[in-house]
């Protein structure tokens, strides 16, 4: 890796670290490895929204030109909002496309995306199924959000009815995920998710 | 073969342009000074070469540095962001040059102007990129302030340009989107090959950004086609003799407009799937039930075991398509539609789209097969020359007819989307009437062409005179553009 990205990674790995909102649990970066060419984010889902209490895993690629190309950040905690992929957990955030910056750092980036958990911008989807739910079905979307930070990122206390929904269908033989993903995407009609799923 | 010896007078006659022959109305002088008067799809264009392009705009390029005091890199700038439009940037920049320059991200909007980071001592700046310190003759700056060294600078542009990026590289710092003028990239660019490149996509992008300019499409091509207005009208570039829309660039589209062109072929697209079926190229003779294959353009067709006469799209008899009756071209809808159930309507669509589908296809189908009569035209001519029946010239007539035919076949397949988006009225009456008259001409010529040894040149010329007047009828009344 060029010289210029390791200096810039290392020192915005201290800066990350060292931030107020790492003392505050709110943000976090590890090493992966000991090249930083990788990197595992951590951000703490905002209060007053359905990640609240969450913590959700970020892969973070640091590229060969490095800070004049952004990283290669993706979720890797399964997450339901409209501007992460439910399935790959791609972004679609513009500071990681063409709105980069060579002055933005690690940190700018981990505090965007905590932004971007508070306020979704569901005219510019990467996950039209959930931007779809997101506009015509609101609390409906802030339930199946919630429903997803409990499942998947560490929130204890999740809806009873949804949790009935999804081992009704595990008993059909379905994996949780598969289950989840498909009630979520019809809006937990069971009738509906049973007919994606198999047919 | 009588018919084909040329007489004298004949042959004074195919030294010039048919249409003069034609043109008698015209004052012989006249014809030559405005030949383009009464075509509907003249369009007044010039075919450059990138050096000639370069100099045009670096002649706008000077003018607006010289009439707002501007550097010529700033007015290339404002230039490529105001679509090359002079008159709007002098009177703006007369009016407010901080709004012309903030909205062009040649200055930043002006509250936002970057606080010098090490602004109280000059020796102890820090490149927030490298996070060096810089010397203060390594800093590099656009008009925004942010300070970053010269290095990074040069680092940044490599990497855009990489990328395919030039003309908009902006400023390194967050949120700040001033853009880096050419007199700023150019000098810290090291490799040459870096040079070359940055120079080779700015030249695209102010191609594009330039109403007047357009890429000939053309593979391999470098030729850019200037025209003194943005209009969908026809350009066949000197070079490669690609033919296309200027304003969109897409294939030539006329009659139809370049918005409607592009809903009829991304609904052809879609649609493919049920209209897939049309592309059989096989038919039985109504008649004696023969199987037929379509091997010429012409839609007139005649079954060589029982000489039944035909067209090959309704499968009715041709008789009735003397150019009086000729309806074949018409959609024929259902007077009441409105009153059916929703099955019966999305049934009707779906045959009046292939009903319009149908002959669009069937014309560009033509158009290839005639291509191949070309072909077979040469041979034939050929023969001729050799068995001593004329020369290569007396026959050089029916290479014209094959070239108009295929020119006006294409407007033909373009009238087909276009009539399908026209409203029912006494415009598309009039629209399909002439479309009408124009394809029974058109398949009149292409059956004459196929068999010319049996038709005489006066004949056959005279069909060509018909079929252009027919054609140009249809653009002088419907080519809004």
């Amino acid at each position: 890796m060029a010289n210029i990205a390791i200096q810039r990674i290392k020192r915005e790995f201290k800066e990350v670290i060292k931030s107020d909102e790492a003392q505050k649990c709110a943000i976090n970066v590890e090493l992966v490895g000991d090249d930083y060419r990788e990197l595992r984010g951590e951000i703490a889902g905002p209060p007053d929204t359905p990640y609240e209490g969450a913590t959700f895993q970020l892969e973070i690629k640091v590229p060969e030109t490095y800070p004049f190309n952004p990283p290669k950040v993706k979720f890797v905690t399964k997450i339901w909002h409209p501007n992460i992929s439910s399935v790959t957990g791609a972004i679609c955030l513009d500071i990681l496309k063409d709105q980069w910056a060579a002055a933005m750092t690690l940190r700018t980036v981990l505090l965007s995306l905590q932004a971007l958990l508070a306020a979704a911008e569901p005219d510019d989807p990467q996950d039209a199924v959930v931007a779809k739910q997101f506009k015509e079905n609101h609390s409906l979307f802030l339930q199946t959000a919630q429903y997803w930070s409990h499942v998947h990122a560490g929130v204890p206390k999740g809806n009873s009815e949804f949790a009935k929904k999804v081992r009704c269908l595990q008993d059909m033989g379905v994996g949780e995920h598969q289950a989840l993903v498909a009630l979520s995407s019809c809006n937990w009609d069971v009738d509906r998710a049973i007919e994606q799923l198999f047919s | 073969m009588a018919a084909y010896k040329m007489s004298d007078d004949d042959m004074e006659y195919s030294d010039t342009d048919y249409d003069d022959y034609y043109g008698n109305d015209y004052e012989g002088d006249m014809d030559h000074m405005v030949p383009m008067k009464n075509d509907p799809e003249y369009f007044d264009v010039a075919c450059l070469t990138d050096t000639e392009v370069e100099r045009l705009l670096n002649e706008s390029v000077e003018q607006l540095s010289n009439s707002i005091q501007v550097t010529p890199s700033l007015a290339k700038l404002l230039l490529h962001m105001y679509n090359w439009n002079q008159v709007e940037i002098v009177a703006g920049y007369r009016q407010d040059c901080h709004r012309i320059l903030a909205s062009a991200h040649v200055k930043p909007p002006q509250s936002t102007t970057a606080k010098d980071p090490g602004g109280e001592n000059e020796g102890e700046i820090i490149c927030p990129v490298c996070l060096g310190t810089i010397a203060p003759e390594a800093v590099g700056q656009l008009t925004c302030g942010h300070k970053f060294c010269k290095d990074c600078w040069s680092m940044n542009f490599e990497v855009q340009i990489t990328q395919g990026i030039s003309t908009g590289i902006e400023c390194m710092a967050n949120n700040c989107q001033v853009l880096a003028p050419e007199d700023f990239v150019v000098p810290l660019l090291k490799r040459p090959v870096f040079k070359e490149k940055y120079q080779q996509y700015a030249f695209s992008d102010y191609v594009r950004s330039h109403p007047q300019l357009r890429f000939c499409p053309g593979p391999n091509c470098n030729i850019v086609v200037q025209a003194k207005e943005c209009r969908a009208k026809r350009v066949i570039c000197t070079a490669c003799k690609t033919q296309f829309c200027f304003k969109c660039g897409g294939s030539y589209h006329a009659p139809t407009d370049c918005e409607t062109i592009k809903r009829w072929l991304t609904k052809c697209a879609d649609d493919s799937e049920t209209a897939n079926y049309i592309s059989a190229h096989t038919k039985d003779c109504p008649k004696c039930h023969l199987c037929i294959e379509k091997n010429g353009g012409c839609n007139h067709m005649q079954c060589w075991k029982c000489k039944y006469d035909f067209c090959w799209m309704c499968l009715g008899c041709w008789k009735t398509h003397g150019s009086e009756y000729y309806e074949c071209s018409r959609y024929k809808e259902n007077p009441n539609i409105a009153h059916e159930s929703a099955h019966a309507q999305a049934r009707e669509a779906l045959k009046k789209y292939l009903h319009y589908y149908e002959r669009w296809e069937n014309h560009s189908k033509s158009l290839k097969l005639e291509e191949e009569t070309l072909a077979k035209i040469r041979a034939r001519t050929q023969n001729k020359v050799m068995a001593g029946t004329g020369t290569w010239i007396d026959w050089q007539y029916l290479l014209d007819a094959a070239a108009l035919l295929a020119r006006c076949r294409y407007t033909l397949q373009n009238t087909y989307p276009f009539a399908y988006y026209l409203e029912s009225g006494p415009r598309k009456d009039l629209f399909e009437y002439q479309q009408a008259q124009l394809e029974a001409e058109i398949e009149n010529l292409s059956w004459k062409i196929e068999r010319a040894e049996m038709t005489d040149r006066g004949d056959l010329e005279n069909q060509m005179d018909v079929v252009e007047k027919r054609r140009t009828t249809l653009l002088t009344d419907f080519l809004q553009v």
